[in-house]
């Protein structure tokens, strides 16, 4: 009885710590990137123009800003029949700073998001093996970063429920 | 921009060793390839990067910078004179100026920055991309002298201007100065991608006799961006 006692605590003690150790994980939902290799820009390049042509007094207000076009194609087959949350993400990436705004056809969500962060673009089942959308994309970088053509990356990328 | 789907996998038929080696090196590309997550990527140029302007007088804006303003051309060339009595000719006292330009207001925030008769508004910008670059310069093309019907002359360099502008403080991007007496002159400058703006009060120097007649000479003012 008194020897007992302690392997039962010792037991509990280790299930308390494989339990602290599993609960953090299962709570995470995994994040995959989504294959978009069906996605097709109708522009080839994005120009970017001077928000404001006349600047301000103080040097501020530099944005330039420019439009593009996206048909999305998401294949989302490997969530088939489950449900999922679709967000765009927008690496911090250089020249610095990069704003992107967007309006949809209604399947996915419109929003603005800020290189370095992501928004959600989708939450709820997935009942196609792709998930298609129009963009219309909105570029916006101050423009005395600018100093030559430049690329700007993002992805679509799951988090399973 | 984006990762090729993988190719799909053509018969293999390999007995010896090095064959098995090469079938083991393709899996493992394939399952690497298969696992490669793509991402879209636009190309972003700028267009129109640059573009300048200048006001000396009068300008044309469709309207206010504050309201999405966009400059335009105006050939307008302003005039600035001066009439001298002939009981003060040539006593050394400066002979204020007046000018027939009609800006007073600034096209940045419709202000008013200069008063008329007696200030000429002068005022652009440099529009760039990329980082601060070297200002750029506003020269002033300065004939050799004023000169009336009969060929008399009176030098440039009698003439000469003060700057400030309403309520403003500090230095101004076009300060104070007096004409050459022919040439090209700076006569200010702007950093890139900033509003500048002054106001240039005129005055006759006075300080020597000439004979009675109308004097007159242009000057022409040219934005150079680096």
């Amino acid at each position: 009885m008194i020897a007992a006692a302690p392997r039962t605590a010792l037991i509990a003690f280790f299930l308390a710590c494989a339990l602290s150790i599993i609960w953090p994980s299962s709570s995470q939902a995994k994040t995959t990137q989504i294959d978009d290799s069906g996605t097709q820009a109708l522009e080839p390049s994005v120009s970017m123009r001077w928000k404001t042509t006349t600047p301000t007094r103080t040097g501020a207000g530099n944005l330039m800003a420019g439009t593009s076009t996206l048909r999305v194609r998401l294949n989302v087959m490997p969530w088939l029949h489950r449900s999922g949350k679709i967000y765009l993400n927008l690496p911090a990436q250089q020249p610095g700073p990069i704003t992107i705004s967007w309006l949809t056809q209604g399947r996915l969500q419109p929003g603005l998001l800020r290189s370095g962060n992501r928004v959600l673009v989708y939450a709820g089942p997935i009942a196609t093996p792709f998930m298609e959308d129009t963009l219309t994309l909105q570029f916006s970088v101050d423009g005395t970063l600018v100093r030559r053509t430049f690329p700007v990356s993002f992805h679509f990328e799951m988090d399973e429920d | 921009m984006h990762a090729n789907p993988p190719s799909s996998r053509a018969p293999v038929v390999r007995t010896d060793r090095q064959g098995l080696r090469r079938e083991l090196i393709g899996a493992a590309l394939f399952v690497v390839l298969s696992g490669t997550a793509s991402a879209y990527t636009a190309t972003l140029t700028a267009a129109s990067p640059q573009a300048v302007y200048l006001q000396v007088g009068v300008g044309s804006f469709t309207n206010t910078y504050l309201n999405g303003g966009q400059p335009g051309n105006n050939t307008t060339v302003n005039k600035v004179s001066a009439t001298v009595p002939a009981g003060v000719l040539g006593n050394g006292t400066a002979q204020t100026m007046t000018t027939d330009s009609t800006a007073t207001q600034s096209y940045w925030d419709n202000y008013t920055f200069c008063s008329v008769p007696g200030q000429v508004y002068i005022g652009g910008f440099y529009r760039t991309t990329g980082a601060t670059t070297t200002a750029a310069l506003v020269t002033a093309t300065v004939p050799t002298a004023l000169t009336d019907a009969a060929g008399d002359s009176i030098p440039f360099s009698k003439i000469r201007w003060a700057s400030s502008g309403n309520g403003d403080t500090g230095a101004q991007p076009f300060p104070a100065g007096t004409f050459v007496n022919g040439g090209v002159q700076n006569v200010g400058s702007m950093s890139s991608n900033t509003w500048n703006e002054s106001c240039w009060a005129f005055s006759y120097l006075n300080n020597s006799i000439p004979p009675a007649g109308t004097f007159t000479g242009t000057v022409r003012y040219t934005l150079s961006s680096p």
